[in-house]
């Protein structure tokens, strides 16, 4: 297996690829290389590379340094025009179709050649491939897997040596990934080299020949894909076991709830939507709990369902014994459950306004008839601003000014000015600095001691086992495993959440 | 199958046809006079200007962009076209001269929108100010007059019957139409408008189609003030004011979407000559003529709402159908704990 690298010339090295993005050094000297006839599978957590790698690749984004060799020969790609005309092409996970053009239409825009004859070519294309796809339809008629057939047709049309495949699965059904993989194993054996990028770890030994992990902007491990098992890769998943934190240190703050005595804040029965499936989940006062699992797996989706922002298909909420299932999001605050949303920027602040606006901006209903009292409207911002320790020159500092751990400490206040019982919060310490993100955690850790619910959603595993009294890993839609006191740890939560986790104890 | 989504493809064109005959046979019912040959091409006539307006329209907002200056742009070109027409001078020289006036008023537009990014109903509202400012201070805010014959009488040529303006039209509605569908390049303004980063991924030049588009949609309004200037025979302050709005509603009509990637010029075309039937119809009906342009608003707003929640419908649909295949897949090696 090994012998044929050292031989040939791949058909596409990437040598010491640094990439960053104003700060955020994103990539730090990356080596990758792909041959014919190889699925390369690229694994890694969220944020941890794979996507800005392969945009590299398609000269989509331009490296601060590193070489790319295509078949030997060091190439600068600077435009996914080169990419392609050098063979390499991206699918990417959402395909990039005109959904108001037909299939045909589709595929052959861009071309310069004859159209005619390429339409042949498409048709036995389609043909050799065995597939029923009919070139006449609209693109909006298709399926996710049958948008995505048209992107591979696009790439072969263009005679891709490069196929670079970025979680093709993700919105498949099972069906459809069995015939993909088909597809995957012929273009194999015509000697298309491909980059698989995914989540599954038992996609990995289906169809892949070598496996490459990224972690933190690096390859951890790299090789044929015999020389791995599932508990190998998820140990190059992990951070290296010489970075002890001060997560020990916290653990005396950890408590168990008595889940047979207490009395459930909130109760989540049989609850279904779009995304999610099935969940039962019960969450006292005073504890944390985690919600962990990869990009996709119904996290964020189940939280804006549960808030009133999404459709439930089936199940129940009860809230303080309450039912709030379907309710609007007005409602929903005002029975006492509040949600901070991923995004900030997208949904959660006002960037123009003033600090006191942007606090008070949940609860101005209650502050006024007909104009604002602005006494208590001062007198709420001052408390938060004083307990939270937020750094502000004054209540009328806009919140544009602000850095990103204050801006998310404001929108904390606000939510807590609305008085909530349970409140979930989604990536709270996304592009927080590390200074500010210990804030916010011991502001996470004062709403627990206050006895609030705190359902904590987060990519960032380490932050979930550092804060959380309780654990569920969410995958595809469903909670998996359920984890508490000393099982939560770094080892169980990333195998929960890539699916392979395997309850060793019992 | 394939017959039944290709009619359905096609379904945006067929209803605007279907709505112009029901309109003739509403009129037609009230007002038996409409019906009459002469009469049909009277409107058909009246409806040339607007099917040009309609025709540049339909390149831009199959950009997903809007061009509000297109009745400014006509009322400048019929301007020039007619001083130049008074003064003598050439034929051909005026009409290469009444074009380019198009041409450049739509390269602004096209530049400030693609080049530097002022949201294209801002850039062309200002255009529009700019060109009805200049066309009163070209023409020292008098009617431009006493035109020679040879160019009123342009418009009451008739080939086989037919006038020749309208042949003229058709042959140029049937071109585009074919550019617009069969040829490479055609294709890329509704791609544009369709999914903006997909068209840059398979290499569409997508700043420059979208100059083209505000480029063509000059060059027509200018034509549509060739017409205008040989079918009044004068140009006065007033002309091609308002006539966005009925070649936005014509395009609308037609079948083109405000939201960009679909639509054809044939509808457009249909589309226009409703609304100038909706014109002279009104006069069949003895309804006064102010109410024109709210009936032309009022269509506008109720077509782009019907749209704007078809569109929204499927969408959301396609969504909850993404969301819905991550969760039906459960592989067995997952043991689901209570």
């Amino acid at each position: 297996m090994t012998d044929h690298h050292n031989k040939k010339i791949p058909l596409v090295r990437l040598e010491n690829i640094y990439k960053s993005f104003s700060s955020n050094l994103v990539l730090k000297g990356v080596c990758l290389e792909v041959h014919t006839s190889e699925v390369v599978a690229l694994i890694g957590g969220n944020g941890a590379g794979k996507s800005t790698l392969m945009k590299i690749l398609m000269g989509i984004y331009t490296p601060n340094s590193g070489t790319i060799e295509i078949n030997g020969e060091k190439m600068n790609l600077n435009n996914p025009s080169i990419a392609h005309s050098q063979g390499i092409y991206l699918v990417p996970q959402e395909p990039m179709l005109f959904p108001n053009m037909t299939v045909e239409e589709n595929i052959l825009i861009g071309f310069n050649t004859n159209q005619a004859e390429l339409k042949e070519k498409v048709e036995q294309l389609i043909k050799r491939l065995g597939w029923s796809l009919s070139l006449s339809r609209l693109a909006n008629t298709l399926s996710i897997a049958e948008q995505q057939l048209v992107e591979i047709l696009r790439g072969l049309l263009r005679e891709a040596k490069v196929l670079i495949l970025d979680e093709p699965t993700s919105a498949l059904t099972f069906a459809e990934i069995k015939s993909l993989f088909q597809l995957i194993k012929e273009l194999k054996s015509e000697g298309v080299g491909i980059f698989y990028i995914t989540h599954r770890l038992s996609e990995v030994f289906e169809i892949a020949t070598d496996v490459a992990i990224l972690r933190d902007g690096i390859v951890t491990l790299k090789g044929p894909v015999n020389d791995f098992d599932e508990a190998r890769l998820i140990q190059g998943l992990l951070p290296p076991q010489t970075v002890t934190k001060e997560i020990d240190t916290r653990e005396d703050v950890k408590k168990t709830v008595d889940t047979d005595k207490t009395q459930p804040i909130m109760e989540i029965k049989d609850y279904s939507g779009y995304g999610f499936n099935s969940i039962n989940l019960n969450v006292y006062p005073g504890e944390i709990l985690g919600i962990a699992g990869v990009v996709g797996a119904g996290r964020t989706e189940l939280a804006e369902a549960i808030f009133g922002l999404g459709d439930v298909t089936g199940g129940k909420i009860l809230l303080d014994n309450e039912d709030i299932t379907g309710k609007q999001v007005s409602e929903v605050i005002k029975k006492g459950l509040n949600y901070i949303p991923e995004d900030r920027y997208l949904n959660g602040v006002f960037t123009l306004a003033d600090v006191k606006s942007n606090m008070t901006a949940s609860v101005l209903k209650w502050l006024s008839k007909v104009f604002l009292h602005s006494r208590k409207e001062k007198d709420i911002t001052q408390r938060y601003i004083k307990e939270f320790r937020i750094k502000v020159t004054g209540q009328d500092q806009t919140m544009k000014s602000l850095s990103g751990g204050n801006q998310q400490k404001v929108i904390i206040s606000r939510i807590l000015s609305t008085d909530p019982k349970v409140v979930i919060l989604d990536e709270p310490t996304r592009g927080i600095d590390a200074g500010a993100r210990g804030d916010v955690y011991r502001i996470i850790h004062e709403l627990k001691n206050k006895g609030l619910a705190v359902l904590l959603i987060s990519s960032d595993l380490e932050e979930v086992v550092l804060l959380s009294d309780r654990v569920v890993t969410m995958y595809h839609g469903r909670i998996n495993h359920r984890f508490a006191g000393s099982d939560i740890n770094l080892d169980h939560l990333m195998a929960a959440s890539f699916g392979v986790y395997e309850d060793r104890g019992k | 199958m394939k017959r039944i989504l290709l009619k359905l493809a096609k379904m945006r064109e067929i209803s605007a046809i279907l709505f112009l005959i029901a309109l003739f046979l509403i009129i037609g019912i009230i007002n038996p006079i409409f019906l009459q040959g002469q009469n049909i091409m009277l409107t058909l006539k009246g409806s040339i200007m607007y099917v040009f307006l309609a025709a540049g329209m339909t390149f831009v907002i199959l950009t997903k962009e809007i061009d509000v200056s297109v009745g400014a742009i006509l009322g400048i070109s019929a301007a020039v076209a007619a001083t130049m027409l008074r003064n003598g001078n050439n034929i051909v020289l005026i009409l290469l001269v009444t074009l380019l006036v198009g041409a450049a008023a739509g390269f602004i537009n096209g530049f400030g929108v693609a080049k530097l990014g002022v949201p294209s109903i801002v850039m062309t509202l200002g255009t529009m100010g700019i060109l009805r400012g200049l066309m009163f201070i070209y023409t020292g805010g008098k009617w431009v007059e006493n035109l020679p014959d040879y160019f009123k009488k342009a418009s009451q040529v008739e080939f086989l019957g037919i006038n020749v303006f309208i042949l003229i039209t058709l042959t140029l509605i049937i071109m585009i139409q074919l550019y617009l569908s069969r040829a490479r390049k055609g294709r890329f303004f509704a791609a544009i408008g369709d999914n903006i980063e997909g068209a840059r991924l398979v290499g569409v030049p997508v700043n420059r189609m979208k100059i083209t588009a505000f480029i063509l949609a000059g060059i027509f309004s200018a034509l549509a003030g060739l017409v205008y200037v040989s079918q009044v025979g004068f140009v006065g302050n007033v002309a091609g004011s308002g006539a966005e709005m009925t070649a936005i509603a014509a395009c609308v009509l037609g079948g083109v979407s405000l939201q960009g990637g679909i639509g054809s010029v044939v509808g457009a075309a249909f589309g226009a000559i409703i609304m100038s039937s909706i014109n002279t119809g009104l006069v069949f009906l003895k309804v006064p003529a102010y109410w024109n342009n709210t009936i032309s608003g009022t269509l506008l707003i109720l077509i782009v709402v019907v749209d704007a929640l078809v569109q929204r419908h499927l969408s959301e649909k396609a969504k909850k159908q993404r969301l819905m295949a991550r969760t039906s897949f459960v592989k067995e090696d997952v043991t689901i704990e209570a």
